[in-house]
């Protein structure tokens, strides 16, 4: 039963990621907080977990053939996220779960502006589908 | 080319933040790139996507996965009855987004987020 729950729940999330181009952690977080009952670290690292696959894979041969990446850029950047990311765990970690949830709540209103921002300058809708990949 | 070697530091120590974010949150961390690239560094915002989908296709969160695995903070057995799941349901939310105007959607659900994070935020503050 539980993991019927699970299976669906990562359908849900997959959905709402391909339609609304919302990052997929995001989602995912606060779905594993209050629809799995997790701790605010175990949801945070098993979206870690889940974030390891190249889903944004065919997203990016189809920008790649319409010549819009900057290979050296990308690069640069996989290199420095994952720089970051390892000193962002260090941070995270000794952190309570009451403080990380704070400040994973503003982090959430961040992404919500953000996402508003989008919706405002209105994309064009041929290329919403690989927008949405985008954010994975 | 010294010009050029500026900004590619520039967007690597961007590009540091927006890790440092995603290890302190959980995220993948193109919600920030994609943005960051198009204000600092005057990307397109196709550009920007498809730039930011290069440093998303190689494992970066594995440090800070590993930092959360070995503190304990890892559910390995929904993690991996998620990743099925949201690969099917990416692939079919990408169909449907052609087919209707997510626009509108985008908006409500902007504002459900902002909601939930103001929520979480001042929840966590109070207890």
């Amino acid at each position: 039963m539980m993991i019927l729950a699970i299976l669906l729940l990562g359908l849900g999330v997959g959905v709402l990621v391909g339609l609304l181009g919302v990052g997929g952690g995001a989602v995912l977080v606060p779905a594993m907080v209050y629809l799995l009952g997790m701790d605010q670290h175990m949801a945070q690292g098993t979206s870690l977990l889940i974030l390891l696959p190249p889903l944004g894979l065919g997203a990016l041969i189809s920008y790649w053939k319409r010549g819009q990446v900057d290979l050296v850029a990308g690069i640069l950047c996989a290199l420095g996220m994952l720089t970051g990311g390892y000193f962002g765990s260090r941070i995270a970690i000794p952190l309570s779960s009451r403080s990380l949830r704070a400040l994973f709540g503003c982090f959430l209103m961040v992404v919500a502006l953000m996402l508003w921002r989008k919706s405002m300058m209105g994309g064009n809708t041929s290329s919403l589908a690989n927008e949405n990949k985008s954010n994975v | 080319m010294s010009e050029r070697r500026l900004r590619d530091a520039g967007i690597f120590l961007a590009a540091c933040v927006c890790g440092v974010a995603a290890g302190l949150f959980g995220v993948g961390g193109g919600v920030l790139l994609v943005p960051m690239l198009g204000i600092l560094f005057a990307f397109t915002q196709h550009r920007a996507q498809g730039t930011s989908l290069v440093a998303l296709i190689p494992p970066t969160s594995l440090l800070a996965l590993l930092a959360y695995a070995k503190a304990g903070y890892v559910s390995w057995h929904a993690g991996l009855l998620l990743i099925p799941g949201i690969f099917v349901g990416g692939i079919l939310g990408g169909v449907l987004a052609k087919k209707i105007e997510p626009l509108r959607m985008r908006q409500v659900f902007a504002g459900i987020m902002f909601a939930l994070g103001a929520w979480q935020a001042v929840s966590a503050w109070r207890h």
